[in-house]
């Protein structure tokens, strides 16, 4: 069980890493928007995950519980809000250059 | 359960690292919308780190903390998202 | 009695019950006292906010109350593919290769919650990001794209997930 834990609080710190590295390195809005609606979200869940799996079945796991839940549902959100944004002000997505292309 | 090792400090250290990380695009972000996903990064960590504290000194006061600060933060951004349409709609 | 005021009376007690679960989730306790707040502002609030939480249009009851084990399914496949899509996601930040496309195409549910929920799910999913959703068109960024066919693509990314909502919802 506590290994269970070291394992998903090293999954959170591993995937916040990566996911912060992509949204520095990627070239533009929504490519970026995809790093951090992927590992931004994957990294916070593995820590709840974690700390739910630590204090067992207590008051305080239902309230992370509820912290988590409204976390899935708000930061899809929010990145698809941003994403429009980009999408309606008429930002062009970044393409592969075309001589590699096919 | 107790951990023998003091690995929530370690997650403390590194989520403040990674959200300084996040800032680091908000400052240099070309578009109002790359600075945005900056922001959002910098919320969800602070909520994290909100969290973790929580649980590290068993005070559960600190997650009503987290809950609001991710709520605001949420309803912030959706503000600054429809302040900058409205002002590109020149209303 | 008028069908509207029972259609608002029957909007305003399904709001209270949603904003009760939250309530009781939240403070963790049972007692008497802290039900009795929990029913009093529940009710407050879903008669300010009821008109916004559920529209008037939706009248079908499958699209209001989902079922719940098909629904707790759905959240463990969901919890698995989120972090399939993030170990995708950081191949592509090391290897930064990507040929990243806009498609477009349409979806067959319902019910508006059950479109938020398909559209959350996309972006969740590998590679996907639900850019824009209007009625029943997507606008979808996709990295590693391998089609820009509308109905091809469409089928690639909801995948089962539009099959699976239809049974929930509607």
């Amino acid at each position: 069980m506590i290994l269970l834990v070291y394992a998903f609080l090293g999954m959170g710190i591993f995937f916040g890493v990566l996911g912060n590295i992509g949204v520095l390195r990627f070239p533009d809005v929504y490519t970026r928007l995809q790093a951090s609606s992927k590992c931004g979200v994957t990294s916070l869940l593995s820590i709840f995950i974690a700390l739910m799996l630590l204090k067992g079945l207590t008051p305080m796991t239902l309230r992370i519980l509820v912290i988590t839940i409204f976390f899935l549902i708000s930061s899809p959100v929010a990145s698809h809000v941003i994403g429009r944004r980009a999408w309606e002000q008429g930002i062009a997505p970044w393409r592969k250059k075309p001589e590699s292309r096919d | 359960m107790d951990l023998s090792v003091p690995v929530l400090d370690v997650v403390i250290f590194v989520l403040m690292g990674i959200s300084l990380m996040s800032m680091v695009r908000v400052i240099i972000g070309p578009t109002p919308e790359d600075r945005l996903i900056g922001l959002n990064l910098v919320v969800a960590q602070v909520a994290g780190i909100l969290v973790v504290i929580a649980v590290k000194f068993d005070r559960s006061i600190y997650l009503d903390v987290a809950l609001v600060y991710a709520i605001l933060g949420f309803i912030g951004i959706l503000a600054i998202a429809k302040y900058l349409r409205g002002r590109q709609l020149g209303e | 009695m008028d069908v509207f005021l029972r259609w608002k009376i029957i909007r305003i007690i399904l709001t209270a019950a949603y904003l009760m679960v939250g309530w009781i989730l939240f403070t963790g306790t049972l007692a008497l006292f802290s039900i009795f707040l929990g029913v009093i502002f529940s009710f407050c609030i879903a008669f300010l906010t009821y008109n916004i939480f559920i529209e008037e249009s939706e009248a079908a009851r499958r699209a209001l109350l989902p079922r719940i084990y098909l629904l707790l399914v759905y959240l463990g496949v969901l919890v698995f593919k989120i972090y399939l899509a993030s170990f995708k996601m950081s191949l592509a930040v090391i290897t930064a290769n990507m040929n990243p496309r806009i498609v477009h195409f349409r979806t067959r549910l319902k019910s508006e919650l059950a479109r938020v929920v398909l559209a959350n799910s996309i972006t969740l999913t590998p590679g996907t990001l639900t850019l824009n959703l209007d009625e029943d068109h997507l606008i979808v960024h996709w990295l590693n794209a391998k089609t820009t066919h509308s109905h091809y693509a469409g089928r690639l990314i909801k995948s089962h997930f539009e099959a699976w909502l239809r049974r929930i919802w509607i």
